[in-house]
């Protein structure tokens, strides 16, 4: 079943995609589809890159890549806000790629003000707001984790980082992290099998 | 090993290998089999959407409102050169050069106006520029982009940016002269913000109708040869007096 903003975001798709459409149509529908996913792709963006002026670069290569390929969205048969979530990860991705291989002192412009800890009493980090069928599953499974353990697994995707990468951005132990991705990864699995 | 008769294995395998845990070896080693296999690659297809939802579940934050400011140009840019680029035959004749003299009524009129406003102004003040040609050149949507003014006395030709049209890192605007009858003539290519200035001399401008601006590669074209880009703002270009 889509959510409720998803039929929405298609027809925003679709307009964008149509070349028959003037120049000025397309585009206006690119904007009414920058406003209703901007703040969500925006959060996603500094997630995984943690600098607001970085995680301004990214949206703008995100958006900018998603007008281009806009036409090759139905062929995917994903969510629209995932569709946009991907397109986001992976520039947000290359981004740091680029970054560290331009400069080894990156890790020291990270903003103070966001940078986390896993403290295991954070409050539920995730927003469901928009989010497709798919993701409320992962929500309720991921919510029945330990916080820490939670984390940990989000961030390992989210920023496609290695147990060593994990230990050294988290300051936690190599043994810990390795221990609280595999219970959890057991764990969704046991979760997860329900919802398919 | 057949992966598929240790379901548990598989499913283990795989979703480590969705989540990005599964690294090296044991990843290369996962994937082979995976391509030897359809249901385990449909299994890791499985867990790689399901943790692909994760893009979904991150709290929200409002980007500044110079994102979006930043997209509409890039987008503009891009239409533009998609634009010249879908009408190839026109891009290199000088057709299309012809068009982009005469387009734009309205910025003549504009340029006819500034032209005589400036005029009264400077004759005035004797100690001020001698400006003698001016040219408002617009972009397709019709909104200014940029004011060339030509002063005589210094043989200068000043550029002021009025939108907020930006060119990427690598590439330059270039500014042209379209004479009638003739190939576009570079008058040099617009480097910086704000105000630029350019020399010139009066015989460079004289049976100049109109200027254009098209996009460049970083540094401008080879001298001697034509534009090369899309034309990105264009105008009249009107004697003072």
């Amino acid at each position: 079943m889509d959510s409720p903003n998803d039929p929405q975001l298609i027809a925003l798709l679709d307009r964008m995609a149509t070349a028959s459409l003037p120049f000025a149509a397309r585009e206006e529908a690119f904007r009414a589809l920058y406003d209703l996913t901007a703040a969500k792709l925006f959060g996603l963006a500094l997630r995984v890159v943690r600098n607001r002026d970085w995680a301004e670069d990214v949206l703008q290569e995100a958006y900018l890549h998603a007008w281009r390929v806009a036409d090759t969205y139905r062929s995917t048969l994903s969510p629209p806000l995932a569709w946009l979530g991907m397109i986001v990860r992976s520039r947000a991705l290359d981004f740091l790629r680029r970054r560290n291989s331009e400069r080894a002192d990156a890790a020291l412009e990270i903003d103070g003000a966001i940078e986390e800890t896993v403290a295991g009493d954070a409050p539920n980090p995730m927003d469901t707001h928009q989010a497709s069928e798919a993701a409320w599953a992962l929500h309720e499974c991921l919510r029945k984790l330990e916080a820490r353990q939670r984390e940990v697994v989000s961030l390992a995707y989210l920023r496609d980082l290695s147990h060593s990468e994990l230990a050294t951005q988290l300051k936690l132990p190599l043994g810990t992290v390795k221990t609280w991705i595999r219970r959890g990864l057991d764990q969704l699995r046991g979760c997860m099998s329900r919802f398919a | 090993m057949n992966l598929i008769q240790h379901p548990e294995l598989a499913d283990r395998l795989a979703a480590a290998y969705a989540l990005g845990s599964l690294r090296g070896g044991a990843r290369r080693r996962f994937e082979s089999l995976a391509r030897q296999s359809p249901q385990l690659r449909a299994l890791a297809l499985l867990w790689q959407e399901r943790m692909s939802a994760m893009t979904e579940l991150q709290p929200q934050e409002v980007p500044s409102a110079n994102v979006w400011k930043r997209i509409a140009i890039a987008l503009r840019n891009e239409e533009d050169a998609r634009r010249v680029a879908a009408a190839p035959s026109a891009r290199r004749g000088a057709g299309f050069w012809r068009v982009a003299a005469l387009a734009g009524g309205f910025a003549a009129v504009v340029a006819f106006t500034l032209a005589a406003y400036t005029g009264a102004q400077l004759s005035q003040l004797s100690a001020t520029p001698e400006i003698r040609y001016v040219a408002m050149l617009e972009d397709e949507r019709s909104s200014p982009a940029m004011l060339v003014t030509f002063d005589a006395k210094h043989g200068t030709l000043t550029l002021k940016r009025l939108g907020d049209f930006r060119e990427q890192a690598d590439r330059s605007l270039q500014l042209w002269a379209l004479p009638s009858g003739a190939a576009p003539q570079s008058l040099g290519v617009v480097e910086g913000g704000g105000v630029i200035r350019l020399p010139a001399v009066e015989g460079q401008l004289r049976q100049v109708p109109a200027l254009a601006i098209s996009l460049e590669p970083k540094g401008g074209v080879p001298p001697g040869s034509g534009p090369t880009g899309p034309v990105l703002f264009k105008g009249a270009f009107v004697p003072t007096t």
